[in-house]
């Protein structure tokens, strides 16, 4: 909303510099945009937040001005001369979509003539950025400017039938505006129609039809109510805002419906001539239901914490427009909002009114806050966990976009088989798919690094994947979304698994991994991985694998790359166990490696529990030092697994014999259980 | 044989050779020359020593333990008469310490040109330690975080699918209201029944839920990302961040509002930093404010706040007559944005290692 202030000292003197009201308006609620130099005028463009409708008019900036510098508000009160005849017989008017325009009414001037508008008039509209049409167009926006309330000036001439019908527009309704544009319309929009057809899209804009020209000598003032989300809906769908639609969008005052075509009448005869029909042509019922409302008296300082005395607080509120119904007495003070002010029918909105005006200045910055203890939730712990292991681990942390496009979510999802749900509108061009997995959108983040050369792009991004109800699900039952850590690397298959596995020891989870079959992984080279705990069935928590060749070409990538993902929602158990010292050993260790040929589709995993069960108490560590194949020297089909083990004891040094011991019984377990033979 | 330490004597007593031998007398004057031209001659030849081997000749020559030449002074000691004993020992052990100094000076010199031999470029690279890095947008999170617990509030989240509940009705966003608009908002192709589901577009609905679950007193910090279908530019991402403070407790006041984003403004920002409240409007809350934070010689808008609705309150069935609360929001990417001055919020979500480096 642009404001001259040439034309505000019509309502009030405020007898301060530009500055200074600008720096006041802004510091009771109306944003200051910019300031310019118009002439001899000042155009100040200043921010209207939704509900103050009234300040897009330039009386309700100078009320507020008026409240804020003490100062007298003056409002013009119209009465334009009648004459002539009943302008019940120029026009009729009917609504037949009461929902979308409760109340409409139309005056008649005959006779004007219809020309260049007066230079006060061209210089105003010039300020607030209106281009100047001719003395009737100019003044049906000057007064929709000064009030709020949006007119329109139909030709008279141009009404076909001498009727105007408020009603919803045939579906492919065809509608040339006065900009010239035909637009097809809706069966939900609301037309101003004659016998023939539409000749305005209700408060929205006129028709190019029945505009005003210079052969125009009758014409028709509209000022009525329509419905804002109806004239939403109209404006956005045909991408078609005006002043107009922008207003009803945030419902004028329902009192400015009579006056501003009270006001236009006025300053045509002024400026045009032509002589006023008697009366209002009108339909329906004006929409106007001011608030009574209640202000207890200790209320204002229970919510902003500063005593303000009641005598300032009904001055501000008078000011404002409010009408004292009950004084102060024993109970709350009622009052009555002013016809401007639909968004203050409640005490809390009256405490807001004066606490606007009073100013926030007045609040104190420096009560003191009581201290209250607070811990990081499990989930938060997990988080933190995961993130710093990865980050010490060299990778960098990403965010990607939840919603992607239909390329990246065709391969599975590790997390359910219910499709991906979808949203609308996209949240970027053609990416409509909530996302099930995060793998592919940090493949396509490792590609886009490789594409601006720097291939080294470790990444992993702590998210949530969206899952939707599997078909046997209650269709009530909400929809999944599981906290995902997700990684790539470059490296192959062992490169993720151990940043997964070490996200999961700083955690203090041991998991057990089984070769798993997921489209997004090569074959044979991936693994879920599972968490076994007492008294539960095993539950996946994670998949890791080497990235299928179709899953890396979708990216757009040609070197391999492997990944993992991890749900950290069934992890977050774990951050709640504590941790209790095992103490170490005072003793020596003993180190004995072992070489041990087994078949080649013997997994080490088998061979490293047989160690541990083995060994028991006295294993230390159990590591896999090489793994090597040769069919000469081993025979085909066999694997020679080197493996040092370091035992010790928890209560006396570790004798030579007892370690041989221990080791002779791990190489037999290894030979029953997994068929491994010593090699010498 | 007095012990020293009975005797008072210098040290050189002690070194004295058990077994009398007979000593020809000199004279002090004699002892003390001796033992002065000794100490010229060995400081200088020590001085300026150039290899171990004349290092090792030298000190053989003044301080050899069988016939060094302090130790042929040394025994010219008993030829002194008892009284003049003690000022010469003092010379004598005066003039063993300066040898002894200017032997463990030439030794020092000759190893530090050892060492300079072997001395490394120390501007030669190592293999880099490659430290990875949180997003700047979780960094700026934790912050928040961080300073919002010192103040008692606890960090909250919940589902970013949503009804219609939790994102408009609960925080009196009514049916008519424009911020429901399909157009402005990601609504999911499958519902709930008949309750179309969406995105959140605002963390207040974890707010909602706390509320629902939890009595007063409460102080909470709900974050996470939120949705809004805006086109992409400089300014702007359909998909952000938000951090929102919510605190209920009876008596709370917009005093208690201002004190805490001061708190939490001269905490984040440094120093004593004011704020101001501009009004505005916000469904959820009345009064509703614009929080401005002086930064930089500037006011700064940092997000919106004011005292919970009374609507809101009720509808997580609080009764609003008992208590009372504020809340606020801070746009991530905006705090962000400026304090690592990044132009493009656009650059956050381009996961370019090279950006990603930099924090």
């Amino acid at each position: 909303m642009i404001i001259s202030t040439n034309w505000l000292a019509d309502y009030v003197q405020v007898q301060t510099t530009t500055e200074q009201l600008v720096e006041r308006l802004l510091m009771s609620g109306l944003n200051h945009e910019s300031t310019a130099t118009v002439g001899a005028d000042t155009a100040v463009e200043i921010e209207v937040t939704s509900n103050r409708s009234d300040c897009l008019g330039h009386i309700g900036v100078a009320r507020e001005a008026a409240v804020l510098f003490a100062r007298p508000l003056h409002v013009p009160d119209p009465r334009p001369l009648e004459g002539g005849g009943r302008v019940a017989e120029s026009i009729a008017v009917e609504i037949r979509s009461a929902d979308v325009c409760p109340f409409y009414t139309a005056r008649v001037i005959r006779g004007v003539r219809v020309g260049p508008s007066p230079a006060w008039l061209v210089e105003r509209l010039a300020t607030v950025g209106v281009e100047s049409v001719n003395n009737v167009v100019d003044i049906t926006n000057y007064v929709m400017l000064e009030c709020g309330q949006p007119l329109h000036a139909f030709d008279l001439a141009k009404i076909r039938g001498g009727r105007i019908v408020v009603r919803r527009a045939a579906e492919g309704e065809p509608f040339t505006a006065i900009n010239h544009k035909t637009y097809t319309l809706t069966g939900q929009m609301c037309v101003i129609a004659d016998a023939a057809g539409p000749v305005a899209l209700a408060g929205v804009m006129g028709g190019a039809e029945s505009e005003i020209s210079a052969a125009t000598t009758d014409i028709v003032i509209e000022s009525a109510q329509f419905a804002p989300l109806a004239v939403r809906a109209a404006a956005r769908g045909l991408v078609l805002a005006s002043g107009s639609s922008y207003r009803f969008e945030r419902t004028p005052d329902p009192a400015a419906v009579d006056w501003a075509s009270r006001r236009a009448a006025a300053l045509i005869l002024d400026s045009a001539g032509g002589t006023l029909e008697r009366g209002v042509a009108e339909a329906g019922t004006l929409a106007c239901a001011p608030a009574t409302i209640d202000l207890r008296a200790t209320r204002v300082q229970e919510v902003l914490g500063i005593d303000i005395p009641s005598e300032r607080q009904q001055a501000i509120l008078t000011g404002l427009g409010f009408v004292a119904v009950k004084p102060l007495a024993d109970g709350p003070s009622r009052w009555q909002a002013p016809t401007w002010r639909r968004d203050v029918w409640r005490e809390i909105d009256l405490v807001e009114e004066i606490a606007r005006i009073e100013g926030y200045d007045k609040v104190p910055e420096d009560r003191p806050i009581t201290a209250r203890p607070v811990e990081l939730s499990p989930r938060e712990q997990a988080i933190r966990t995961a993130s710093a292991v990865l980050v010490a681990a060299g990778m960098c942390e990403a965010l990607t976009r939840s919603v992607v496009s239909v390329a990246m979510e065709v391969t599975q999802s590790p997390w359910g088989a219910a499709p991906p749900l979808v949203v609308s509108p996209a949240l970027v061009r053609g990416a409509d798919r909530l996302r099930r997995t995060l793998l592919p959108s940090l493949l396509e983040a490792r590609a886009g690094n490789v594409a601006v050369g720097a291939p080294h792009a470790e990444l992993f991004e702590v998210a949530r994947g969206y899952i939707g109800r599997d078909s046997d699900h209650r269709p009530d039952s909400p929809i999944q979304e599981p906290l995902l850590v997700s990684l790539v690397t470059g490296g192959a298959f062992t490169a993720a698994k151990v940043r997964a596995e070490a996200v999961l020891a700083r955690l203090g989870v041991a998991a057990t991994y089984r070769p798993i079959d997921l489209d997004l992984f090569a074959r044979g080279r991936s693994a879920e991985i599972l968490l076994e705990r007492p008294g539960q069935p095993a539950e996946r928590i994670g998949v890791v694998g080497e990235f299928s060749a179709a899953a890396l070409k979708a990216a757009g990538l040609d070197t391999p790359v492997s990944g993992a993902e991890l749900r950290l929602d069934r992890l977050e158990f774990a951050v709640g166990i504590e941790k209790k010292l095992r103490r170490p050993s005072d003793f020596p260790a003993v180190e004995r490696d072992v070489n041990l040929v087994v078949d080649d589709a013997v997994a080490w995993g088998h061979v490293a529990a047989a160690v541990s069960e083995t060994a028991g108490d006295l294993l230390e560590q159990c590591r896999l030092v090489q793994v090597w194949k040769d069919a000469d020297r081993l025979g085909v089909g066999k694997k020679s697994l080197v493996i040092s083990l370091r035992l010790r004891s928890a209560t006396g040094t570790l004798s030579s014999e007892d370690a041989n011991r221990t080791v002779a019984a791990v190489v037999e377990a290894c030979g029953r259980q997994v068929g491994a033979v010593l090699r010498k | 044989m007095p012990s020293s330490s009975r005797c008072g004597r210098p040290s050189a007593c002690r070194s004295r050779p058990r077994s009398r031998k007979a000593v020809p007398t000199v004279s002090l004057d004699a002892f003390l020359a001796e033992i002065e031209s000794l100490r010229a001659d060995a400081v200088a030849a020590l001085g300026v020593v150039a290899d171990e081997a004349s290092l090792e000749q030298a000190r053989i020559e003044f301080l050899g333990a069988k016939s060094g030449r302090l130790k042929s002074i040394q025994k010219m000691l008993g030829g002194l008469s008892v009284a003049e004993r003690p000022a010469a020992g003092k010379h004598f052990n005066d003039a063993k310490q300066a040898i002894t100094a200017a032997l463990e000076a030439a030794q020092g010199r000759l190893a530090g040109t050892a060492a300079e031999a072997d001395a490394i470029d120390v501007t030669l690279p190592g293999d880099p330690l490659r430290l990875g890095h949180l997003h700047p947008i979780t960094q700026t999170i934790r912050r928040v975080q961080e300073i919002m617990s010192r103040l008692g509030f606890e960090s909250v989240d919940g589902p970013e699918v949503e009804d219609q509940w939790h994102n408009f009705e609960a925080l009196a966003i009514g049916a008519e209201h424009p911020a429901r608009d399909p157009l402005d908002n990601f609504y999911l192709a499958v519902a709930r029944g008949a309750d179309p589901l969406l995105l959140r577009s605002q963390t207040s609905t974890v707010q909602i839920r706390v509320m629902e679950q939890r009595k007063p007193p409460l102080r909470i910090v709900s974050l996470g990302r939120v949705y809004r279908p805006d086109t992409a530019d400089a300014t702007h991402y359909p998909m952000f961040h938000q951090v929102e403070g919510l605190l209920v407790e009876q008596g709370t006041t917009m005093a208690h509002l201002k004190s805490v984003l001061r708190l939490f403004a001269s905490s984040f920002l440094g120093g004593d930093v004011h704020v101001r409240f501009r009004p505005s409007f916000f469904p959820f809350t009345e009064p509703s404010v614009e929080v401005d934070m002086e930064w930089g010689g500037r006011w700064i808008e940092m997000g919106g706040a004011g005292m919970v609705d009374p609507a809101v309150l009720a509808a997580v069935g609080y009764d609003p007559d008992q208590v009372s609360g504020f809340a606020f929001g801070l746009g991530v990417e905006r705090i962000a944005a400026r304090r690592y001055g990044v132009a493009d919020i656009r650059d956050f979500y381009r996961n370019d290692v090279r950006f990603l480096e930099q924090f």
